[in-house]
């Protein structure tokens, strides 16, 4: 039945012409007709999901008069101009004038880079991290120890590190003068570095979240893939890339959604090291929007800021999530 | 190509020993099946090979050429996983190409390979789903594409027909067996189905519990069974065992039940030589005769018990006065329960165990 001549020389071809004889001999095999049953003229209801909707209504009136109710008075206050005791109507100025303020925009701007550099710098340094300590000797003591600058308050970080960079008597301050990295004047006092400074404090903070998130995916990382992609001939390396961060992209997701949405409204550390200065180096947009309304008293405007800062915040959320939606499912 | 040594081989978990001593000489373009029931060490021994367990003592060489310190992806072998081990974020072709990708071959050389490979194994609608929207027996098939996209040294097939229906089942045992003949490339081919080791290998290695019970070829292991443990498990349905008494009369020497007694050949006393007290004896259920009537040599005489009729054959069950044995018939045996039946064995064809330790005797 094969046309297949079994010599040393050519079997390297045999590969191609196994396939093609098993091919035919399949055909001969004996197969049922094509179906003749009518698809059913009705299907039957899904299951009602009335029933669990009302055993959680209760929680979900009371989270809406909690949370709904400021929303509301946020976008009212956002539409006029707002003084104690009275609000005037003014024709979506708090708006349209948002589009000219420059300070506006570049808070915009240094928010964009503020969040990148926390992002880019936790991510990356966390899940090396959390490879690192993966399976270590002492992993447990490690992570725990490790785990220790999310214990501290935002306000109180940003004050330990304040102290750390100061100019006259920081240890980091002196720490990087003597390595060379910066003139006598503290990283916060220059405007070319302000902003870096921030972004290490954040990332001090943070990567261990990024990390003991990851460190919970590795753990998930189905055993017997890495081994299956160990023997189809990857490297560690490759391995690392082509199964292991596939496999984190869902608690990754987490992660960068937390801590980007909380770059966008969590100020403490940023407003007690720098307060937006020197000049307006570091002020990133929460800042100026803590500015406008509770310095410069324009709760109007200021709610106009937050309004804007929200919605960019849901869409970036939403973008965020189609695109690892698109990483799980892509297709060839 | 390559061939396939163990070299007293031990994998060890702890304090506890999975396999032991392992030694078998596997020549180039071998089908070597490793048979024996669940948890005896097949998997482990597998995955020795592979590289992706330690080799706790002894070696494993490919031709001669020690591997036990080399990384799985520079040792060329393919492997097909008990469990599947797709990969879900991929595509069922981007699975199956995954070892053609990263050996660095171009794209149309892949799409080919793959969509032979899947044609073959009858998945070519699947290629562009995912795993996870796969059945059991599909992904199974999947894992085996993904194993012959490529020509390795060795193949290394854990399992790989174990959740696929009767039917598939044996399409894919020629189609595996076919295409092994014809790349000429070594197999090694675990298995806990001792039919699928018989009918697929060249060579069967029966292990049982960590250790090789007997290397051979199917037609050794099934009429030459080293001990009564693997003449128990090698064969369906499996072999029967008696005790029996050893009885000299003069210097003839036969074996004694409550049942029967039936003399050996000088050539199968000759084996005995110096045995005293009871023996097992093991005989197959095809290598016994069943009627309703007396026929004139000696025979077994015993009670039909159950019949069960197996389309082209029919086993009977028949009770002696201390044991039940099965025996296997043509399908027009008319004994129904409880009649007298009369049994003829045989007399090349069984065996007689040590009670003790189970070593073979003949
Ligand atoms: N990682 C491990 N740690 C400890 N013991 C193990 C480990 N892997 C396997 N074992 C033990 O080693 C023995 C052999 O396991 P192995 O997986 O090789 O069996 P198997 O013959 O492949 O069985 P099956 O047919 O069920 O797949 C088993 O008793 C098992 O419990
Ligand atoms: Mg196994």
């Amino acid at each position: 039945m094969t046309d297949i001549t079994l010599s040393p020389e050519n079997s390297l071809r045999h590969g191609e012409s196994l396939f093609r004889v098993r091919q035919l001999q399949d055909n001969v095999e004996a197969r049922p007709a094509p179906s003749r049953i009518a698809e059913p003229a009705r299907l039957n209801p899904l299951p009602s999901k009335a029933y669990f909707f009302w055993l959680m209504a209760p929680a979900i009136i009371l989270l809406a008069c909690i949370s709904i109710y400021p929303f509301f008075w946020m976008i009212y206050m956002s539409l006029h101009e707002v003084d104690i005791g009275s609000a005037t109507w003014n024709n979506f100025e708090n708006f349209t004038k948002l589009f000219t303020d420059t300070r506006y925009l570049k808070g915009w701007a240094l928010l964009f880079q503020y969040s990148l550099m926390c992002l880019a710098l936790q991510i990356g340094i966390g899940v090396f991290l959390a490879v690192v300590l993966n399976g270590a000797r002492f992993e447990k003591v490690l992570v725990t120890a490790l785990l220790m600058p999310m214990m501290m308050a935002p306000i109180v970080a940003g004050l330990v590190w304040y102290f750390l960079y100061n100019g006259t008597f920081g240890w980091y301050h002196w720490l990087f003068q003597s390595l060379g990295l910066l003139d006598a004047k503290s990283i916060l006092a220059s405007p070319n570095t302000a902003m870096l400074g921030i972004v290490l404090v954040d990332v001090w903070q943070w990567t261990p979240l990024i990390t003991l998130i990851t460190l919970a995916g590795l753990k998930r990382v189905p055993q017997d893939q890495l081994e299956a992609n160990m023997v189809d001939g990857a490297s560690p390396l490759r391995n690392f890339f082509s199964v292991t961060l596939p496999n984190l992209y869902p608690v990754l997701l987490i992660a960068v959604m937390l801590r980007f949405m909380d770059n966008f409204r969590f100020i403490d550390s940023a407003l007690v090291l720098t307060g937006g200065g020197p000049g307006n180096a570091t002020k990133i947009l929460p800042i100026y929007l803590f500015e406008v309304s509770f310095k410069f008293f324009k709760l109007g405007r200021g709610a106009a800021i937050a309004l804007t800062l929200l919605v960019v915040t849901i869409i970036l959320g939403m973008i965020l999530v189609k695109v690892f939606d698109r990483q799980q499912t892509r297709k060839i | 190509m390559a061939r396939v040594t163990f070299r007293n081989v031990w994998k060890k978990y702890g304090d506890f020993a999975a396999v032991k001593d392992l030694n078998i000489d596997c020549p180039d373009g071998t089908f070597l099946s490793i048979l024996g029931p669940s948890g005896c060490g097949k998997s482990s021994t597998m995955r020795m090979v592979a590289g992706l367990e330690h080799i706790s003592a002894g070696d494993i060489l490919f031709d001669d050429k020690r591997i036990n310190d080399l990384a799985p992806k520079d040792r060329d072998v393919a492997m097909v996983f008990e469990n599947y081990a797709l990969y879900p974020h991929k595509s069922v072709f981007e699975n199956m190409a995954n070892p053609l990708k990263l050996r660095g071959q171009d794209t149309g050389r892949i799409k080919d390979r793959v969509t032979q490979a899947a044609q073959l194994l009858e998945i070519g609608h699947l290629l562009e789903r995912r795993p996870q929207e796969l059945s059991g027996g599909q992904k199974q098939r999947v894992a085996i594409g993904r194993a012959i996209v490529r020509e390795p040294k060795l193949f290394l097939f854990d399992e790989p027909i174990a959740h696929l229906d009767a039917k598939l089942r044996a399409h894919m045992r020629g189609e595996i067996k076919h295409m092994q003949r014809t790349l000429g490339t070594t197999m090694v081919y675990v298995t806990h189905d001792q039919l699928e080791a018989m009918s697929m290998a060249d060579q069967i290695a029966v292990m049982h519990e960590g250790e090789l019970q007997q290397l051979g070829s199917p037609r050794e292991v099934y009429n030459k069974p080293v001990n009564a443990w693997v003449a128990g498990f090698v064969g369906e349905p499996a072999m029967n065992f008696l005790t029996c008494e050893l009885s000299r009369e003069a210097d003839r020497l036969s074996l004694s039940h409550p049942n029967f007694s039936l003399a050996l050949k000088p050539d199968q006393a000759g084996c005995l030589n110096g045995t005293t007290g009871t023996v097992r004896m093991g005989v197959r259920p095809d290598a016994l005769a069943i009627s309703m009537t007396r026929p004139a040599e000696p025979v077994i005489t015993g009670e039909v018990f159950v019949t069960e009729l197996l389309g082209g054959d029919m086993i009977v069950e028949v009770q002696l006065a201390d044991a039940r044995i099965r025996v296997k018939t043509a399908p027009e045996f008319a004994g129904s329960p409880g009649e007298a039946c009369y049994l003829s064995v045989n007399r090349d064809k069984w065996h007689a165990f040590d009670t003790g330790t189970g070593r073979a005797y003949f």
